[in-house]
């Protein structure tokens, strides 16, 4: 009984002029888009190789370890074409020493050619799933039952012996079929645009995160279905309930999301809070620099002369660099001697000694910062990010809109993987460091004699987290999204069970 | 009689289910953008007061010629408009300044460069990882949901009568069609006008009450355009909804097609074309534009390598003097026009942008609001404007001088007296209704155009129309 009855809704459905228009505009919309977002795509891809290459070449013209800035790079995510997030609006170039560790708030935009262009949206597949497959759901659905009691056909089929759930059943079933044509096709339109693309490589990571975001738009567009049916079965008319749908749409989908992010203002951030934070992290760097002093008056050589009184050519430098509105406060020393006169070569194992000194202390210095300056930034800049996350998910786009970007893992736990990854390569190039003894080697401030070698230097390279860690990430949103379809299914069988016909 | 088919059409409207969802949703839209605006417009004036002093300060206090030649005016600040709550114009996108200050180092040349007007390159947006929405503002309001509800207040308003048979009873009265259709956009319009009404109404008043934010006349001037643009825009819709009323045979095909044609032309036509479009010429990246401006400088230095070295005599004065004003000429003009690019680029996605009645609506709102791009353009031509005045300025003053050398570029050649701070010309970011209006022409022609087009075709089918 079920199967004929998902047949004859099957055959309605399909047949209708909205099933049409609704194939239509998904394809036009999805394949127009996915076009211009993977043109866009190879263009950040083409500007990471750029700076690769860069990066490489700025690396092997610096002679001593201490000039040994690593610039970092991180790639664009491909799946940022089904949703972009933040993987455009957060920059994606940075560097690190021994002496910094960078945050998210530390780095310069790749390949920049016009942000201007900025001031128009960006569309990516999921926005127009997210406007789109709601608003067809919802023209589906609100016609299924109340059309049925309009025209009597319902009293009909419920003179057979079926029960209103497996009438329910019948017709959630053979309209998310209906929905899935239009849904399937564009992506598979989308993925074929993917495929023919000679730079965008997936791997089959890349496959279940799209299986991943695949799932979580059947159950969003099934959300909105059973918004519609819980409309159509608690209204009598149809006008009613198309009316009442379009205005539950309008809400959800178009004011709630943006009225309710602007109208809650992000909790002042305390002045006091960040300068007291500021000053701690210039205790930190005073406080070396009072070691530093300390070691240069103790030492065997008279003077506070960091240099040592060398007799060079090249340069040494010494600076500090301060933005209180992020919290910077860097401190750099390091020198690049090129040759130096046969007087100042008893001085060398002088300079030696104080770098070995120095230079430890440095890193533990700028890990302590790094500590302070997270703890603190995390309060002023994520935790309204966070908390508006919270209030968008009382509309289905804001749970669909996170599960996706968690899939595709340009949320910003996805980012902030990539400063992770830094912070860890920082690591392994201090381990370097130690390994080839730098800090008190010769090659730490001059270049006269032995070659620095960065030959064996480990490369950095960013591997997005696993998919299962994605998974792990869009779990809560997803889990949302499904509850939410079972209590509006239950909701509905409550209503229809206890409606007239 | 119109008078009397808008009255019934407006009575059927008032006892409607979306009459009370509509007056509700626009005011409360309408209570947000008010409290929003009030929140956040007063810190950005002072922000921009307080930064607009800081560079008049640091300006003042030069009385050298030299010193005012050298390191020029400082930021120049753009003044936020007092209309913004009716066009965001995603200013949050665009800088708020441009540092007149700048001048170039590191390039070891020995010379001190004179100051040049930078434009800032990055995004100021980027500290900012909230989730990336629409700002509630009059474009969002009557662009997205005005146009919505025009749709659904007639989307049935000739296939419904249809429908229910009762459009035969009217046109079996002695009345002609024309009147039936225009007594129906009427009570349309009206019915949809109380509740847009009310809540800019309500809007203004929670605004104009407000001590912290003043609205001179100018500002209710423009307050008026922007009405009367909305009107217009709404004209549209509503002769939209009425032409497939009328051609389609049930409403609820008829709402099918509104809603699709809508998503299209107002949610993705203008992003979508506008990638497009921007996607056809691509400027120079910013480290390409860095590589030509060490080119350009090292070639500049080349030609007056033999010229501006050696001893102070009077002809290597005179060299260095001509080689630190051509740098600097030459400088500006290079990032003049890699920043021409980028407005090219962007005009050109605009332009295209024009076959979406929502993009119209949100340009010329931005440029009576001024904001957005339009005005940024403003704020640049303003700055040049004043760049040159500035540097006539120190001109002016050295000729004045008949103990000077007037050699500008060098201490040595310009004039020692001191000057008076009152006498250096001052940065004033204006805004003028007049110019808005040119830049807002076309978009208001072919707003009109739509309308006029639009009505055409529902009168024609609804002449044509059998019922």
């Amino acid at each position: 009984m079920l199967l004929t009855l998902i047949r004859r809704e099957l055959l309605d459905n399909l047949m209708t002029f909205r099933f049409a228009a609704a194939v239509l505009i998904m394809l036009l919309l999805v394949v127009a888009n996915t076009a211009v977002l993977i043109k866009d795509y190879e263009r950040r891809l083409a500007a990471y190789n750029t700076a690769l290459k860069t990066h490489h070449q700025q690396l092997w013209e610096r002679k001593t370890y201490s000039g040994g800035k690593l610039d970092i790079a991180r790639p664009p995510n491909p799946l940022s074409i089904f949703n972009v997030g933040l993987d455009k609006q957060l920059e994606s170039e940075t560097w690190i020493s021994h002496s910094y560790v960078p945050t998210l708030w530390d780095a310069d935009m790749l390949g920049t050619t016009n942000p201007l262009l900025n001031l128009f949206s960006s569309i990516d597949i999921v926005f127009i799933f997210e406007i789109v497959l709601s608003l067809i759901a919802l023209i589906f659905a609100y016609d299924a039952l109340a059309g049925e009691r309009e025209r009597g056909t319902l009293r009909l089929v419920l003179t057979h012996s079926v029960s209103r759930g497996q009438i329910l059943l019948a017709k959630y079933i053979s309209a998310m079929i209906c929905l899935l044509v239009p849904l399937l096709m564009s992506l598979l339109l989308a993925m074929i645009l993917l495929m023919t693309s000679v730079t965008i490589s997936l791997s089959l990571g890349d496959f279940l995160r799209i299986g991943g975001i695949i799932f979580s738009s059947i159950s969003y567009l099934s959300v909105f279905y059973l918004i519609g049916m819980l409309i159509s079965a608690a209204t009598t008319r149809t006008g009613t309930a198309l009316m009442l749908a379009m205005f539950v749409w309008g809400f959800s989908v178009l004011v709630y999301p943006n009225v309710v992010i602007a109208a809650i203002a992000p909790p002042q951030t305390s002045q006091a809070g960040m300068v007291s934070t500021f000053n701690q992290i210039k205790q930190i760097w005073e406080e070396l620099d009072r070691e530093r002093k300390h070691f240069l008056a103790n030492d065997p050589v008279p003077g506070e002369d960091p240099s040592f009184g060398m007799v060079r050519s090249g340069f040494a430098y010494e600076y500090f660099y301060e933005d209180a509105s992020v919290l910077y406060y860097h401190y750099g020393a390091g020198a690049h001697v090129l040759e130096l006169n046969e007087e100042s070569e008893p001085q060398v194992p002088h300079a030696q000694d104080y770098y070995r000194f120095l230079v430890p202390r440095s890193v533990d210095a700028a890990e302590r910062t790094w500590l302070v300056r997270k703890t603190a930034l995390d309060t002023v800049f994520v935790q309204p990010a966070i908390v508006d996350r919270i209030l968008l998910r009382f509309s289905p786009v804001g749970m669909y809109d996170a599960a996706t970007q968690a899939w595709a893992g340009t949320d910003l736990s996805g980012l902030r993987d990539f400063f992770e990854a830094a912070r860890k390569y920082r690591r392994t190039v201090i381990d370097y460091y130690y390994d080839k003894n730098a800090f008190g080697s010769r090659q730490w401030f001059s270049a006269d004699k032995e070659m620095v070698d960065w030959d064996n230097l480990p490369r950095f390279s960013f591997q997005k987290s696993d998919a299962r860690i994605n998974a792990e990430r869009a779990l809560p949103d997803l889990l949302l999204l499904l509850i939410m379809n079972l209590l509006l299914f239950i909701v509905i069988l409550l209503v229809f069970q206890r409606s007239e016909v | 009689m119109i008078w009397h088919i808008a009255k019934r059409e407006l009575y059927d409207n008032l006892n409607n289910l979306r009459f009370v969802l509509a007056i509700m949703l626009l005011i409360g839209l309408m209570i947000t953008n008010a409290i929003v605006y009030l929140r956040e417009h007063p810190t950005r004036v002072q922000q921009y007061r307080s930064s607009a002093t800081e560079s008049l300060e640091v300006l003042k206090a030069r009385t050298d010629l030299y010193d005012i030649a050298l390191n020029g005016p400082g930021d120049l600040y753009k003044q936020p408009a007092s209309l913004r709550f009716c066009a965001d114009g995603g200013e949050s996108f665009l800088s708020e300044f441009v540092d007149g200050g700048y001048w170039m180092w590191g390039y070891g040349d020995g010379f001190r460069d004179f100051w040049l007007l930078n434009y800032p390159t990055s995004n100021p947006n980027l500290l900012n990882i909230r989730p990336d929405v629409t700002k509630v503002d009059w474009v969002f309001i009557f662009g997205y949901v005005l146009s919505l509800l025009a749709l659904l207040f007639t989307f049935d308003s000739v296939s419904g009568e249809r429908e229910r048979g009762t459009l035969r009873l009217m046109l079996a009265n002695s009345i002609p069609r024309h009147t039936v259709l225009f007594g129906k956009f009427l009570g349309a319009l009206i019915s949809l006008c109380i509740p847009t009404v009310i809540a800019i109404l309500i809007n203004l008043l929670v605004i104009s009450t407000s001590s912290a934010v003043h609205l001179n006349n100018e500002a209710w001037k423009r307050l008026g355009v922007i009405i009367a643009v909305a009107l217009v825009y709404i004209f549209l819709f509503l002769a939209l909804g009425l032409l497939v009323s009328a051609r389609v045979r049930r409403s609820s095909v008829s709402l099918v097609i509104l809603l699709l044609t809508w998503v299209i032309f107002v949610v993705f036509v203008p992003g979508t074309v506008a990638s497009i479009t921007s996607g056809l010429s691509s400027p120079i990246s910013s480290d390409e534009l860095r590589k030509r401006q060490n080119q350009l400088h090292n070639e500049i230095l080349e030609a007056y390598i033999d010229r501006t070295g050696g001893d102070e005599t009077p002809e290597r004065t005179l060299g260095r003097s001509e080689y630190i004003m051509k740098q600097m000429e030459q400088q500006e003009r290079l990032r003049r026009e890699h920043l021409d690019q980028q407005i090219t680029q962007v005009q050109q996605a605009r332009a295209v942008t024009r076959v979406s009645p929502a993009a119209i609506l949100q340009h010329s709102l931005e440029a009576f609001a001024g904001t957005g791009f339009a005005r940024h353009l403003q704020f640049l031509e303003n700055v040049q404007r004043y760049a040159r005045e500035y540097r006539e300025f120190v001109e002016n003053t050295d000729r004045s001088d008949p103990e000077s050398l007037h050699l500008i570029g060098v201490p040595e050649g310009m004039s020692k007296k001191p000057v008076s701070p009152e006498a250096i010309p001052k940065f004033e970011d204006t805004l003028s209704l007049g110019k808005d209006f040119n830049t807002a022409a076309i978009d208001l022609l072919l707003l009109t155009l739509f309308v006029i087009v639009l009505l055409s075709a529902a009168y024609l089918a609804f002449v044509r129309v059998e019922v």
